[in-house]
């Protein structure tokens, strides 16, 4: 987009810029070629307001040899072409409206005295253009920088309406409703037990909330939290439900995306033990890969397990999450090994907090 | 509600988790003429159940493993009452509200219960059949074929992959699915089955036949206008002319 011409009211203050230029001008004609006021000013008055327009094209060369991109010999040659070019293009203006303003009585002869003029309007020509030049370079920055912080601006909007969303689809409500229906039984049955449970929902209940507001925090609380989900879900599956946790120390430290981890174990319980008649074991593995963590949970493939690459909502998010915080040095695999169905992320190791 | 010698409600819970069960079984202990004659941790349980003991009423969650409470009401095939208990689920409420049929919300409240108690008592007094085939229709997403076939012999539950089914023959009054070498009997029309089946893979090609495109072998001139399609175990399956068209346009 051309910095003046694509923005409302950016021409008038431009052109307005131009008349103590051609008042300039003017003062210079009457100086070294010795014209009358009145002929300084009817030349340069109309030459100024063209060349105002010439100038505007120097959009092109600029977007070619863009201060960012290009090399600096580059743009001092691409520029000075240019100059050249147009304040010939100008002189040859110049020259034209000369002698039409012969024509007048009262401006006769004047194109006798141009030859003197020339080198004078040739010598304003390059640096006006070169002014022009400049003043689209300042305003081409001018308008890539606010670009850029609309972005960040939108990404950042962006970002945390994905947490938002995590946020909310986090307390699954089923999750919810089952755990009150068991409190419920155990009030009966076994009152220090539902107290227990009590204890253990709320606590995790309020370990994700607070969780859910930190930009990242250490893989070893992410795996705190998928931990107190699976102790209240052991309430309602009993046996069936185990748990078995491989994990690095070196790897605890590592900062993650706030409820990175959780949505994976809540699945695997899901889809996968409560899927399965007897139940099973949900293994979470961690361990460092090189510069990685690389991190998987596995369970015992119920019916519906989806396929390999799953459409589920919580891996979606999951991935969305990892490409938001690491981009492309970040993955996620899901698929099925036998009975098994095995979710692998792997992402960098990184100790101190991202900012 | 006074029993003159009214016959208990025979009543089957049917929940996956311990603590559910536990608690209907807590809450139907203090009430009156309700007898607990069973309690299955799975739908496997629940049909063996019905099978051998006979529930008036069955408590029945939705969300179970391999066999989920609407594949349990549809294997029953004998009148019983039902009360669907359930967290939540947006397909099951919707069907229940269609049908007006009784459910229960996790967590369960006692006198929620004991509504739907008497509500069912009624209804066994009064005869009203349990809608059955409204429920299943409502509750199973629209459009999407069947994933799998299940077969109830006696107490006993087959699951068939819809993968694994070869071929499906109409009989008297059932139809006979044949699935890697195996017959299955089920209490269904071939129609009925037919409108469930993935069209791009079953073709109905005879009035009495469902073949599985995948298992045909080969299609044979029998006699004059009249061909016989064999699949690859070497059965022979004889093809109408409608049948025979709808598997050209197929392949």
């Amino acid at each position: 987009m051309h910095p003046i011409l694509a923005y409302r009211g950016r021409l008038g203050p431009y052109l307005a810029a131009w008349v103590p230029l051609a008042g300039m001008l003017a003062a210079l004609f009457h100086l070294v070629v010795g014209s009358t006021w009145p002929e300084s000013l009817a030349v340069a008055f109309p030459l100024s307001l063209v060349y105002a327009f010439v100038c505007l094209a120097a959009w092109y060369p600029c977007r070619n040899a863009s201060l960012s991109a290009a090399a600096f010999p580059r743009i001092v040659a691409t520029q000075l072409l240019a100059a050249a070019l147009s304040a010939m293009l100008w002189l040859f203006l110049a020259d034209t409206w000369v002698v039409m303003l012969a024509q007048v009585p009262r401006f006769a002869r004047l194109d006798e005295r141009f030859p003197r003029i020339a080198p004078v309007l040739l010598g304003a020509g390059v640096l006006l253009y070169v002014l022009a030049a400049a003043l689209h370079y300042l305003l081409m920055a001018f308008e890539n920088a606010r670009r850029a912080q609309t972005q960040a601006l939108e990404l950042e909007v962006l970002a945390r309406e994905a947490e938002l969303r995590a946020l909310r689809a986090q307390i699954d409500p089923h999750f919810l409703f089952n755990s009150l229906n068991s409190i419920s039984a155990l009030i009966a049955a076994d009152p220090p037990g539902a107290r227990e449970m009590c204890l253990k929902l709320a606590e995790f209940l309020r370990e994700s909330v607070r969780v859910g507001g930190a930009r990242s925090i250490a893989l070893g609380e992410e795996l705190a939290l998928a931990e107190r989900y699976l102790a209240v879900e052991q309430a309602r599956f009993g046996a069936r439900l185990r748990a078995e946790w491989r994990i690095a120390p070196e790897v605890r430290a590592c900062q993650v995306p706030p409820l990175l981890i959780q949505p994976l174990v809540e699945n695997a319980v899901r889809h996968g033990i409560a899927g399965c008649l007897d139940g099973g074991c949900v293994t979470v593995v961690a361990e460092r890969a090189g510069g990685a963590v690389r991190l998987s949970v596995e369970n015992p493939a119920g019916d519906q397990a989806p396929a390999a690459g799953g459409t589920g909502v919580g891996l979606e998010n999951v991935r969305s999450r990892l490409a938001a915080a690491y981009g492309a040095d970040a993955s996620v695999d899901a698929r099925r090994e036998g009975g098994s169905y095995v979710v692998t992320l792997e992402f960098p190791l990184r100790l101190a907090a991202a900012d | 509600m006074t029993g003159e010698a009214t016959r208990p409600l025979r009543v089957a819970i049917v929940d996956d988790e311990a603590p559910a069960r536990a608690l209907l079984r807590e809450y139907l202990a203090g009430v009156p003429d309700v007898e607990l004659v069973a309690e299955c941790a799975n739908g496997f349980e629940a049909v063996k159940a019905v099978a051998e003991l006979d529930p008036d009423l069955l408590l029945l969650d939705i969300r179970m493993p391999k066999l989920d409470g609407f594949e349990v009401l549809e294997l029953l095939e004998r009148e019983v009452a039902v009360v669907f208990v359930t967290a939540y689920d947006e397909h099951a409420l919707r069907a229940f509200e269609v049908n007006a049929v009784d459910y229960l919300l996790k967590p369960l409240a006692k006198d929620r219960l004991l509504l739907a108690l008497d509500r069912a008592r009624a209804r066994l007094r009064e005869g009203r059949p349990f809608p059955v085939a409204e429920v299943l229709a409502a509750a199973r997403p629209a459009g999407a074929p069947l994933a799998r076939v299940l077969v109830r012999e006696g107490s006993r539950v087959h699951v068939i992959p819809i993968e694994k089914l070869d071929l499906v023959e109409a009989r008297d009054d059932y139809i006979c699915l044949h699935s890697a070498g195996n017959e299955y009997r089920k209490q269904q029309t071939l129609a009925a089955l037919a409108a469930q089946l993935d069209p791009v893979r079953f073709v109905r090609v005879h009035r009495s036949f469902i073949v599985n495109v995948e298992r045909l072998a080969g299609i044979e001139l029998y006699a004059k206008d009249s061909r016989i399609a064999i699949l690859r175990d070497g059965t022979k399956v004889p093809l109408s002319r409608a049948g025979y068209g709808r598997l050209r346009e197929l392949l």
